[in-house]
């Protein structure tokens, strides 16, 4: 899951980089509808694997370097 | 690889917008570096190499994985939107979309089009003809403008357009009063003083084009590239 978050996210950074070295209307598109999905979708990918490792509960037994 | 792209935004910041001697090309809009395309770069950077590692080992530390997978990317998008919506106010940002272009191209050929007269004449910025007439008046007129630009880009990237391209709803004429309302030459004329034709333009059943003035925009270049 680590590397589907990882690989979401670099894809959108990638988008990222194409506008700000051409901030075109097409490259504009390309960062709203497929970056910005992108990147949302790696943190959620993310947010989900903690939570099911349980980073998100108050249990004071969870290990926190069990990424 | 970095070297490069910071060579390459140098280069168009320090560049005469269209090639003009300096004197002509005065003011420029940028002078030196333009930070607002460098810093979302600075941003990705860092996280490219953490999510890089993140791919081939297959595990991040925490605190690692949320910087790179959350707090830089969301800073690089952060500091991208922020320059997408200052660069989508310069002209050369509406003429790269392909409908858009053909009038792009229609304001620096010799014509009978308001746009073109204006543009022409210097009557508006040609870094931002497009966004000042298309504005609107103030900050509401600034939101109207980026909100109109979010449907012009779900238009585009669904191709859901149609040509002749039209103006959606009636135009906002404060962006023409804004320059033309206390200028002592538009005062002077019969028709802006005429009552019942203020009413009307004020209730925007009436537009400075069509009656009065020359239509904003050739008809040629509202249907789109010639294919």
């Amino acid at each position: 899951m680590i590397r589907l978050a990882c690989l979401l996210a670099l894809v959108a950074l990638v988008i990222a980089v194409i506008v700000a070295i051409r901030p075109t209307g097409p490259n504009a598109i390309l960062f709203s509808f497929v970056g910005v999905p992108a990147l949302g979708a790696g943190v959620l990918v993310y947010g989900i694997k903690r939570w099911r490792e349980g980073a998100l509960s108050s249990d004071p037994a969870w290990n926190r370097d069990s990424t | 690889m970095i070297a490069v792209v910071l060579a390459t935004i140098a280069r168009d910041a320090w560049a005469a917008a269209d090639g003009a001697t300096p004197l002509f090309s005065w003011p420029t809009e940028h002078r030196g570096l333009d930070w607002l395309q460098i810093l979302p770069i600075v941003a990705a950077i860092p996280a490219a190499a953490i999510l890089l590692v993140g791919i081939v080992r297959g595990r991040l530390l925490p605190a690692v994985a949320i910087a790179g997978i959350v707090f830089l990317p969301v800073a690089a998008y952060a500091l991208g939107m922020l320059l997408i919506m200052e660069d989508s106010k310069t002209v050369s940002f509406c003429g790269s979309c392909h409908v858009m272009t053909p009038i792009v191209a229609s304001l620096q050929k010799e014509g009978d089009s308001l746009a073109a007269t204006h543009f022409q004449r210097g009557l508006v910025s040609h870094e931002q003809a497009c966004f000042t007439c298309h504005s609107g008046y103030g900050i509401w007129g600034t939101l109207d403008a980026k909100l109109a630009g979010v449907r012009h880009m779900l238009k585009t990237a669904t191709r859901s357009y149609t040509f002749p391209i039209e103006h959606h709803g009636p135009f906002d004429i404060d962006s023409c009063l804004n320059c033309h309302a206390r200028a002592a030459t538009f005062r002077a004329v019969d028709a802006h003083q005429d009552p019942d034709t203020q009413q009307a333009l004020f209730k925007r059943e009436m537009s400075c084009t069509g009656v009065c003035h020359v239509a904003a925009h050739p008809d040629e270049a509202l249907n789109g590239p010639a294919s």
